[in-house]
């Protein structure tokens, strides 16, 4: 499926702000196999006096930028046209008790090694209570593939999404005790989950095809920046990628933007900036397919 | 033939100096006799007696006092400065013995260099199985933002230091690595200045290494580094500090000021267009080569830890632009994971072909089932404990277990090895030699470590001849008995032949050259204003609470003290404190700016501060209201005389000088105009104008100029208008003139211009007053204008 992409985030600044570097990671991702960036443009408003585009060490697309003179008011405007075609079907997964001697296996350190999505991360404290609550979902035997299915539904199931409840600086182990969220809250409580069973899990940013095909319903999460969970399921099977927020596992619907441990991996926009106002009043997201 | 016994010698202090049997001794070899590198100095003491003894080490104490070395402490409660715990008898090593240590931390330093240029490059350690891959993705100091980015001078790794001790096979072991941001290379300066001078009768014979020279070539390789263009602006190589609320701050300001090296904090430095900059009061200079004493995490906010307040964001943007050079590197860190002295002797293996020439403590990783069955069948003569800790083994905390003993974590041991193992290591119990320590006039065995400094030049590491030693201060010899506390030593490595002399300073018929003026960081520029600004606060409140003091019980002065009493409240003091807390806060204020500016502050200056603190504290507690509060009060006014004497009569009149002075003036000239506009009004009560000569120390000056009784006139002619008098409004918006007339703008021209214009105006508006002209009301406005001049020169330097 081919989409158009339009994002815009606008930020402004109570106090007029002077000068300030900034790092965004908003472009989606060439996956070979999976997703093709065709075309890609990241417009930074002021023109910021210093800019560098680069890849960081997971591969996500990172860009560096620098104002230095006073101003109020900063947008950044991404229009891109990205071919996704969805993950290939899966290899067979290990069961979830195999997968320790399979990651002793591993020896690599490269940005798609599992080693880098086994233990705590910034944003991801191991919480027991979040631990036995994966393990609840799980049953002897089961394969790492069925376990991301069974703890993804059963999060769904129990969560309740909502925006208001929660912002970026939430900590997780909160969010889960109120079983309360947004699609980040759902994302690292399911990777603490994970990891809290073995399984390596990471973090995944991207964005939804804003309207359903038809007779589909709405995803939740199309109109702002979306984010689900990767897992390993053994050296055959290798990722997949699980949106509990909506309870499916992520397919042509879904545009990967950057991927890393969790959320401080990620982040689509780094630096001094902060959100003014409401998030959905200030950003809007449009991913259109260009056939049906 | 007969011949007359000898006299039985009294026993020296070798004679009753008891090593512990079956451990090493640095004084005793094992055949009991006195390790020959020991005897002119024990002879020495011999020689002394234990009075004289005692002297000569009060002596060094009061070094290291005055000197003003501490350690920043943080227990409960708030952070203090704790007192420099030294133990005067040095720890002397033959130099044959020393050369073989410096060799094998040479070797050991070249195989770390290698690991880590490896798990930051093509990582073939892990691909072919010498290091497991989960030991370093899942350390914190492995950073994902450094991986692929070489270091620009071709290294990691430029200063170490190694802990090492002595086994009870004799041989020295390395208990650990220090790579991050190794500390005490400063402090075993100091241990060196206080050790020589205790024993100065001997010290200059004893044919002692020097360690001037390390830092002398450490220096050199530093500015080696340097790029041009930091050269030809004529940058320097910074330290890189947290700032002054970290441990180690007094030893990063003392390194500072030997070295001749700027100390920065993250917020002095800018990047711009990918180069690293200093904020200095002429506008961003360019630096690029940093020895960094701060950890990693903390050096960028938009690449590392976002919650970092001390670092510079896009500082890793210049490394990845190859505009700098950080020594060490970021990253490095992960070197000193107690799991890597599992690995590090297999690597050496496979790299080099042999064992190393200087082995670690044995350490098994419990995250491979062979490894962990080893540590749990030998747990008993184990340390167990977290496999990514850092910490030295006898810095161990309660996550540890010992012989076995949990510590902190819950459950049998068996369990947590099985559950954790992948996070846990098991390291054999560590042993150490001992040493002499005097102790209630004799010598007692003590055990000790050894922590050794090495220095990347461009002929390759060279060793500190000499560090420092931890002592125990317990008998007790397993490592981990270290947590008790120690004291520290300075280390002697003694040569068969003279050395020669050496210090820092130039070597005589060398090229004179008169290096450049270097730029001031403005958050120094800033502190230095702020001093002199508080310093002089302190001294106006003291002059004004001690005339109320003075006036307390004069019958009809009620009028008078009531104005006072209220100026003192506009500033924050209760009048009827006998020492008002207020004041206490502003001096503690001026303190805290000299606390962060260490390295441009004499030794004396500071000395005199901090005596000035001291003595407010301690009268605050017992003085009282009235005639006792003023003597006390003149008697503070003498130390903070003392104080600005030292400043100003020694500090050398550089940018930074300037600013304290610009500080002062400004201060003085501000308050003096409030002073008068109270004090020469009208309607104020009777002695007002006594009082303001009083305050403005003018009293004699009064006397002679005017031969009359104060008048309105008088007082403003001599404390407002008088070009010649200290005390006046005029002549210290002249001195400000003159200060800033001499400050040169550099990339800031505009805003200095700005200021230098504003700082005329206000002169030359009062220049142009009479005392008729001059009233409360234009005393009040030109009070206004002064304090402005401080926003104008914010804008133009200090931003």
């Amino acid at each position: 499926m081919i989409y158009d992409i339009v994002l815009r985030l606008s930020y402004s600044y109570a106090n007029p702000a002077n000068g300030g570097r900034h790092l965004a990671r908003l472009m989606p991702a060439d996956l070979p196999g999976e997703q093709r960036l065709i075309a890609g443009h990241l417009e930074i408003l002021p023109d910021p006096s210093e800019r560098t585009d680069r890849s960081d060490f997971f591969g996500n697309r990172a860009t560096d930028f620098t104002f230095r003179g006073a101003f109020d008011k900063v947008a950044l405007n991404l229009v891109a046209r990205v071919d996704r075609r969805g993950p290939l079907p899966p290899g067979p997964s290990l069961p979830v008790t195999d997968l320790p001697q399979a990651l002793a296996d591993v020896q690599s350190m490269g940005p798609d090694a599992p080693v880098h999505f086994r233990t705590a991360s910034p944003f991801v404290p191991l919480v027991p209570e979040v631990s036995t609550y994966a393990l609840a979902q799980t049953t002897p035997g089961m394969t790492a593939l069925a376990a991301v299915a069974a703890l993804g539904q059963a999060l769904h199931r129990d969560m309740r999404y909502d925006p208001e409840a929660t912002d970026v600086d939430t900590p997780m182990a909160k969010a889960f005790a109120a079983r309360h969220g947004v699609c980040q809250d759902f994302s690292h409580i399911m990777i603490a989950g994970l990891r809290g069973l073995g399984i390596p899990a990471g973090y995944v940013s991207g964005l939804l095809r804003t309207t359903p095909p038809p007779g589909k319903p709405r995803l939740e999460g199309a109109d702002a920046m979306h984010a689900w969970v990767r897992a390993w399921c053994g050296p055959q099977a290798g990722w997949v990628e699980y949106d509990p927020t909506n309870a499916v596992f992520a397919g042509e619907n879904h545009i990967v933007v950057a991927r890393g441990r969790d959320y401080s991996d990620v982040s689509p926009i780094k630096g001094v900036l902060r959100v003014s106002g409401s998030q959905s009043g200030r950003h809007s997201v449009d991913v259109k397919p260009l056939t049906d | 033939m007969a011949r007359s016994a000898p006299r039985a010698p009294k026993p020296g202090l070798f004679d009753s100096y008891r090593a512990l049997p079956g451990v090493p001794d640095e004084l005793v070899d094992p055949q009991g006799r006195m390790r020959p590198v020991w005897a002119p100095l024990i002879a020495h003491l011999d020689s002394l007696g234990k009075d004289r003894i005692q002297r000569d080490i009060a002596r060094g104490e009061q070094y290291l006092r005055d000197a003003g070395v501490f350690f920043r402490t943080y227990g409960t409660g708030s952070p203090a400065e704790r007192d420099w715990p030294f133990s005067p008898l040095p720890i002397l090593l033959p130099e044959p013995e020393w050369a073989q240590i410096a060799e094998g931390l040479a070797e050991r330093a070249d195989l770390l260099e290698t690991v880590v240029a490896d798990l930051y490059g093509s990582n073939r350690l892990v691909a072919d199985g010498h290091l497991p891959a989960a030991l370093i993705a899942e350390n914190p100091e492995w950073l994902r933002p450094l991986v692929g980015i070489p270091p620009r001078s071709g290294h990691f790794l430029h200063f170490l230091a190694f802990e090492i001790g002595r086994g009870p096979d004799g041989r020295w072991w390395v208990l650990g690595d220090r790579t991050q941001a190794p500390s005490g290379a400063g402090f075993a300066l100091e241990n060196r200045m206080a050790a020589s001078r205790v024993f100065a009768g001997i010290y200059g014979k004893s044919n002692v290494h020097r360690l001037a020279g390390f830092f002398r070539a450490f220096r050199d390789a530093l500015n080696g580094l340097q790029g041009d263009a930091s050269v030809r602006s004529g940058g320097k190589v910074g330290i890189l500090t947290p700032g002054p609320m970290t441990d180690t701050y007094y030893e990063h300001a003392y390194i500072a000021r030997y070295l001749g090296l700027s100390l920065l904090e993250g917020g002095d430095l800018t990047v711009e267009d990918d180069a690293l900059m200093v904020r200095t009061v002429s506008g961003p200079v360019p630096i690029d080569v940093l020895w960094r004493r701060l950890d990693a995490h903390w050096a960028d906010p938009l690449e590392l830890d976002e919650a970092s307040r001390i670092g510079t964001p896009g500082l890793l943007a210049a490394i990845r632009a190859g505009r700098l050079t950080l020594v060490n590197a970021l990253g490095v860190g992960v070197l000193e994971s107690q799991a890597m002295l599992a690995f590090l002797p297999g690597i050496a293996g496979a790299l080099n072909g042999r064992p190393l020439k200087l082995p670690n403590i044995a350490t098994w990783w419990c995250g491979r089932p062979a490894e962990r069955d080893h540590v749990r069948a030998h747990a008993g003569q184990m340390l167990i404990g977290p496999a990514l800790a850092t910490r030295l083994p006898f810095e161990t905390d309660n996550a540890h277990a010992l012989a076995g003993q949990l510590r902190g974590a819950a459950g049998p041991l068996d369990d947590w090895l099985m559950a954790q193992g992948a996070g846990l290591v098991g390291q054999e119990l560590v042993q150490l030699s001992t040493t002499p320590v005097w102790q209630d006039g004799g010598l007692v065995a003590r055990p000790m470590t050894i922590r050794v400094f090495l220095a990347r030049t461009p002929q390759g590491w060279q060793a500190m001849p000499g560090g420092f030693a931890r002592i125990g201060t317990s008998a007790d010899t397993t490592a981990i008995a270290m947590r008790q506390g120690s004291t520290v030593a300075d280390v002697w490595v003694v040569s068969d032949r003279p050395v020669a002399g050496d210090s820092m300073l130039a070597e005589p018929g060398r090229a004179f050259a008169r290096a450049g003026s270097v730029a001031l960081p403005s958050r120094a520029a800033d502190n230095l204003y702020w001093l002199g600004r508080y310093v002089e606060r302190t001294e106006g409140l003291l002059r004004l609470a001690r005339a109320y003091n003075a006036r307390l019980a004069m019958a009809g002065a009620e009028p008078l003290r009531n104005v006072i009493a209220e100026t003192l409240a506009s500033y924050g003091l209760d009048p009827a404190e006998p020492l008002p807390a207020g004041l206490i806060r502003t001096l503690g204020n001026a303190v805290d700016s000299a606390s962060r500016i260490r390295d441009r502050f004499s030794v004396d200056g500071w000395a005199a501060l901090k005596d000035l603190e001291k003595t407010m504290d301690r009268m605050a507690g017992t003085v009282t209201a009235g005639d006792d509060a003023a003597l006390a009060m003149s008697v503070l006014l003498r130390k903070v005389a003392g104080f600005s004497g030292l400043v100003h009569e020694n500090m050398y009149h550089a940018t930074g000088w300037r600013f304290l002075t610009i500080g002062r003036s400004l201060e003085r000239a501000a308050t003096m105009a409030e002073l008068l506009a109270l004090l020469t009004d009208p309607q104020a009560p009777s002695g007002s104008l006594d009082l303001a000569i009083e305050i403005g120390d003018s009293i004699m000056t009064h006397r002679q100029r005017y031969a009359v009784m104060a008048s309105r006139e008088s007082v403003v002619d001599l404390l407002a208008l008088d070009g010649q008098n200290p005390r006046a409004i005029l002549f210290h918006l002249t001195e400000i003139k003159d200060q800033a007339d001499r400050l040169t703008g550099g990339a800031r021209r505009g805003h200095l211009a700005d200021f230098t214009r504003s700082v005329r105006a206000v002169q030359t508006r009062t220049a142009l007053f009479t005392p008729e002209t001059l009233d409360a009301a234009a005393l009040r406005s030109l009070r206004g204008d002064i304090l402005g001049l401080s926003g104008a020169l914010s804008d133009a330097c200090l931003l």
